[in-house]
């Protein structure tokens, strides 16, 4: 299927070591490091060389976390600051993962001390799915089978303060995600739906709407760069485009297909796109085992609910060879906006750049 | 589960004859549990069809009944849908509102995932209009990260070995086995 596109993907990268599936990768959002966890249990970090106009940059593995989970590490998240992470795990735990100082352990050392458990968070009745810092870092959300998300306020020191369960969904919990500005959560379920919650300021964190229209499980979620937009993909084999059209009320507006089988994951980037009206790159993979990048850009059609324009860019097959993709992550890194990262069932992660063609 | 019978006397079937052509499967798992590079050629791969998914699956013991799920009839050859690298599997609850239906479509999940190399996608189904919950089986059967889970929990990993136990049989008794060996 050689279809004529923009832009190619390129692979950069092919990073091995994982016994088992790799469920999910995140960048560091400050520093050159991509972190991927497994099946296996373990949390591997690799450090990269910085972008260079003649080299792209060179992965390395620095370190791997044996984590102690006594399940599958299924999701892992780093804070905007970029010096912790979190695991969330089969065996129903949130773990927080920090760096032991070291002696003259200061900036951008990736290097640095042996990473801890700094604490970790108990509460969930069956396996965590997944887990997000908010853009300021001051809160985490958890979800799980349980059907329930957690809202975690991060104290200092380590210290987490449940602030709300919310227990809105009728089925597992696949996916949390933070509105990139707004104290905005939203999550996606095995119910076929996506809600999203805020905080009352006067009382608790509640669900104040579900977006419905896929078909099957949400697997996945990612706000827009700009947070007007949120994208999502499912086991319906689509990705949809939901919008804000005003401040609490969010619609579908587009359905993009492209996807033979479950969409497990998609990731909203800024991307390198030059078209007018620009609002990222969104980046798509699953079952199939194929990556779709999209462009998109605000439609001329000013109307509060006016779909923005989408064109398929690039497209790649068999990306982790017959397996399955379970992730997809854009680069948050000023720079980076190009690069891509993936984990899949052969246990690798990889990073791909996205290049005109 | 234990205590609750969901059929407490299915009918019982004579198994049909053995499938007799030599299968590239039957030469072990470690062909097949290995990495899909340590193929030696991958242009040489033969297809597999119907009669052989059936094959690999025939001796699957029912969760409640020591009888196999071909016995049962759960499971049969046209009920099975092989292309390229896509193989559906279709089966038959004995009674439609059976408890174990998820139990069965796992067993046969893990077998296949067991026996066949990593490039088949594998969808299982309930029969259309066989269970009273088709929609929720079919739903937890195929979502991978369910299936990962369950894998994950040692007390169903045991009552999966258990329906496991003799599935390199394919089809045949007890007895014709212990003769080919001797």
């Amino acid at each position: 299927m050689n279809i004529d596109l923009l832009y190619k993907i390129e692979s950069v990268a092919e990073l091995q070591g994982h016994e088992e599936r790799t469920w999910h990768v995140s960048w560091n959002p400050t520093k050159p490091l991509l972190a991927s966890c497994s099946a296996d249990k373990s949390v591997r970090l690799y450090a990269y060389s910085e972008l260079t106009e003649s080299c792209d940059p060179k992965f390395s593995h620095i370190t791997s976390i044996p984590t102690g989970h006594s399940k599958t590490v299924r999701a892992l998240a780093w804070a905007p600051s970029g010096k912790t992470f979190a695991t969330a795990s089969f065996d129903s735990n949130i773990g927080i993962w920090e760096q032991e100082a070291t002696s003259d352990y200061e900036g951008d050392d990736v290097s640095g001390g042996e990473w801890e458990c700094a604490s970790l968070l108990e509460g969930h009745e069956t396996e965590c799915k997944s887990v997000a810092y908010s853009s300021s870092g001051t809160l985490l959300a958890s979800c799980s089978r349980d059907k329930t998300v957690w809202v975690w306020e991060v104290h200092p020191d380590s210290d987490f303060e449940c602030m709300g369960v919310l227990m809105d969904h009728t089925q597992d919990v696949k996916c949390v995600a933070w509105h990139p500005t707004e104290e905005i959560l939203a999550s996606a379920s095995y119910d076929d739906s996506i809600k999203l919650y805020i905080d009352d300021p006067s009382d608790d964190w509640f669900c104040f709407t579900t977006l419905t229209g896929h078909t099957s499980t949400v697997w996945s979620i990612c706000f827009a760069p700009s947070g007007n937009y949120l994208v999502s993909g499912s086991d319906d084999c689509t990705v949809r485009i939901w919008k804000r059209v005003s401040e609490h009320q969010w619609e579908c507006v587009s359905v993009l297909e492209g996807h033979e089988r479950s969409v497990y994951s998609v990731s909203w980037g800024v991307g390198k796109g030059d078209v007018e009206g620009g609002l990222g790159w969104v980046a798509s993979t699953g079952s199939d085992g194929r990556i779709n990048v999209w462009e998109l850009s605000e439609s001329s059609d000013m109307s509060a609910n006016a779909p923005p324009k989408n064109k398929l860019i690039a497209r790649i097959s068999s990306a982790h060879g017959v397996n399955d993709v379970n992730t997809v992550v854009w680069c948050p890194r000023p720079g980076y906006e190009e690069f891509l990262a993936t984990g899949g069932d052969d246990a690798t992660a990889k990073v791909w750049k996205v290049v005109k063609a | 589960m234990p205590g609750e019978i969901f059929n407490a006397n299915p009918t019982v079937y004579a198994p049909s004859k053995p499938y007799t052509r030599k299968s590239h499967l039957d030469s072990g798992r470690s062909l097949w549990m290995g990495d899909v590079q340590d193929e030696e050629d991958d242009s040489d791969i033969e297809p597999i069809d119907q009669d052989e998914i059936f094959d690999l699956i025939r001796s699957i013991y029912d969760p409640e009944h020591p009888n196999t799920l071909e016995e049962l009839r759960v499971v049969s050859a046209p009920q099975i849908k092989v292309s390229e690298n896509r193989i559906f599997v279709e089966f038959t609850p004995t009674v439609p509102h059976c408890g174990m239906s998820t139990l069965i479509g796992l067993s046969i999940r893990v077998r296949l995932l067991r026996s066949l190399p990593d490039r088949f996608k594998v969808d299982i189904r309930v029969k259309p209009g066989s269970h009273q919950s088709e929609h929720a089986v079919n739903k937890q059967l195929n979502d991978k990260e369910r299936v990962a889970a369950a894998l994950e929990n040692p007390t169903l990993l045991d009552t999966l070995e258990q329906t496991l136990a003799d599935v390199g049989r394919r089809g045949r008794s007890g007895e014709t086995i212990s003769l080919s060996l001797t």
